[in-house]
């Protein structure tokens, strides 16, 4: 997986791509997510548009990341997620978990 | 048959428990599938749902030890790809995990691989081996149901 970031204001857009998967894409994502945490960074949206699918590893980090932020005070909110990841979303109910946004302007003022 | 399908084309893996081979398994299930006479994102699901398995035989079935293998079987029929994991562990209780999809349980990091196998192939069977391990066939049939994730948008 390929990770690029782009602070936008107060908001770090991490634009992911390729698959998050177990011992690879899964890894990528928990360092970039906690090294931004750990840097004071509390607004953080994940664009999945170029990500190809998750498996259950993959999913199960970005609960993690979600996790992660909330203890730190922060936010993850995920941006135009592709067809399969968004499948996948609604398959696990996480759509109820994440906000989610398919215009990267309307979420980034929404944090 | 479908033209370009083969009937009852076989091939079967032996690999160590260790994760980076997972991919190996998806990419020649996604790919018997298609021998199958499915389509590519049909493909993906079972290579998504055999992904799955191989991990659970990994991790829960030979703990992650690289002494045990882990045995896929894959088979592309005239209307059907099965798929068929089998582990060497000590065995695990596949339904002992929490409903993920549960509002309680959605914030939890893991538990999601069977959800995903279930979701993704028409029949999964559990057997628990006399001596030792799991054998879990996973079979997925053409033209009978649709893709369950599959938004109408």
């Amino acid at each position: 997986m390929k990770v690029k970031e782009r602070e936008i204001g107060h908001v770090v857009v991490v634009d992911l791509s390729g698959k998050i998967t177990i011992g690879e894409g899964d890894v990528v994502l928990r360092e970039r997510v906690h090294n931004l945490l750990d840097a004071g960074h509390k607004a953080i949206l994940l664009n999945l548009e170029k990500v190809s699918y998750m498996d259950s590893a993959g999913i199960g980090e970005l609960v993690a990341c979600y996790k992660r932020a909330k203890e730190k005070e922060g936010t993850v909110k995920l941006l135009n997620p592709s067809g399969k990841v968004y499948d996948l979303l609604q398959l696990t109910k996480l759509e109820e978990v994440f906000e989610t946004f398919r215009d990267e302007k309307e979420a980034l003022v929404s944090f | 048959m479908q033209e370009g399908t083969v009937p009852e084309t076989s091939i079967k893996l032996v690999i160590p428990s260790e994760v980076k081979l997972v991919d190996l398994v998806h990419t020649a299930s996604e790919k018997m599938a298609e021998l199958a006479g499915f389509d590519g994102d049909e493909a993906l699901n079972v290579g998504l749902a055999v992904r799955e398995t191989v991990i659970n035989a990994i991790v829960h079935g030979n703990h992650q030890d690289p002494g045990l293998t882990v045995d896929v079987t894959l088979t592309a029929g005239e209307d059907a790809l099965e798929a068929r994991v089998r582990d060497q562990g000590p065995g695990f209780d596949p339904e002992g995990t929490a409903d993920p999809t549960e509002h309680d349980n959605l914030l939890r990091t893991s538990g999601r691989g069977l959800l995903l196998i279930r979701a993704f192939v028409d029949d999964v069977v559990f057997e628990r081996a006399e001596d030792r391990g799991m054998q879990v066939t996973l079979t997925k049939r053409r033209n009978q149901g649709g893709d369950p994730t599959e938004s109408d948008s």
